[in-house]
């Protein structure tokens, strides 16, 4: 019988080659993969929505986003990903599917998506006018402000899509996309971002 | 065209998919074959306002009851469909 050896690997291991990229001089873009993180879909049952908030508020101890927003705790992130359902985002196992069970164990249903989804973070200067050219949602800081989050589509891929903190003074702008999406994707956002000038890597460390 | 998810607000028509007609009610198992014929087979060809189930596939993947005037495309309502966000429809 053959044996297998398996690795955990990127879906972008093959497509994202890190360094500069595009248009020369310094770049308006700055793309990065967060490897490596915890991702558990939180769904209530049917009537349960107030027990899973209960549950969620308890844990975090910050209210479930229940409209679209991601909320920033001690050490996760409340991401609302559709009507009472939402994504747990975190490192370290703490907040992995086995240590989320008993929380909301009668009120919700969970779904391990940390190998399922891929996770990018999209900054820079011309971070908002390369994703103006792929995304139909309003973008400008008055309307989507820090904490804002979608459930949308990108070259017709559902991508959850929420702004971060900034930094350095600059909007930082966070995409989690199916697994076996993420290479289009992110061909098509390299595509968008050339004229700008990217810098490309991968991170350990959520943002 | 644009519709006012109840959840997302408002989105471009194409993260929603079409369903059809939502007036049609699925008969009683003993209500006959004319009646299953009619539900299966049968739609009226509105011309003006006809309440539709969409889909919001590209977006928060929920059933919406949407009031939309067929000669104009106005939209006049849009509401979650039975059983989209238990919390919203209280079921």
């Amino acid at each position: 019988m053959a044996e297998f050896s398996w690795d955990v690997r990127s879906p972008l291991d093959r497509a994202l080659v890190a360094g500069p990229y595009g248009a020369q001089g310094e770049a308006g873009v700055a793309l990065t993969e967060i490897r490596n993180f915890d991702l558990v879909q939180i769904m209530a049952r049917r009537g349960k929505a107030a027990d899973m908030a209960r549950a969620s508020k308890a844990r975090f101890g910050a209210a479930t986003p229940e409209t679209p927003k991601a909320v920033g705790t001690a050490d996760a992130t409340l991401i609302w990903s559709g009507p009472d359902q939402f994504f747990v985002l975190s490192k370290g196992g703490r907040h992995g599917i086995e240590a989320l069970a008993s929380v909301f164990a009668g009120s919700a249903a969970l779904s391990d998506q940390s190998h399922a989804r891929v996770l990018i973070s999209v900054s820079g200067q011309r971070a908002r006018a390369m994703l103006a050219k792929l995304s139909s949602i309003d973008l400008h800081p008055y309307v989507f402000a820090i904490g804002s989050a979608a459930a949308t589509s990108m070259d017709h891929t559902s991508v959850t899509l929420w702004r971060g903190g900034d930094r350095g003074g600059q909007a930082v702008f966070n995409l989690l996309v199916f697994s076996t999406f993420a290479e289009s994707l992110w061909h098509t956002i390299l595509d968008s971002a050339a004229e700008y000038g990217v810098t490309i890597a991968h991170s350990e460390e959520l943002v | 065209m644009r519709i006012v998810c109840p959840f997302c607000g408002e989105r471009e028509l194409g993260e929603f998919t079409y369903l059809g007609d939502a007036k049609p009610q699925r008969p009683a198992p003993v209500a006959g074959e004319d009646a299953v014929y009619e539900y299966v087979y049968l739609r009226d060809n509105i011309a003006g306002s006809m309440s539709e189930h969409w889909y919001h596939g590209g977006g928060c993947r929920a059933w919406l009851k949407v009031t939309r005037n067929t000669l104009t495309h106005e939209i006049s309502a849009v509401a979650p469909a039975a059983g989209a966000g238990a919390a919203k429809v209280g079921a």
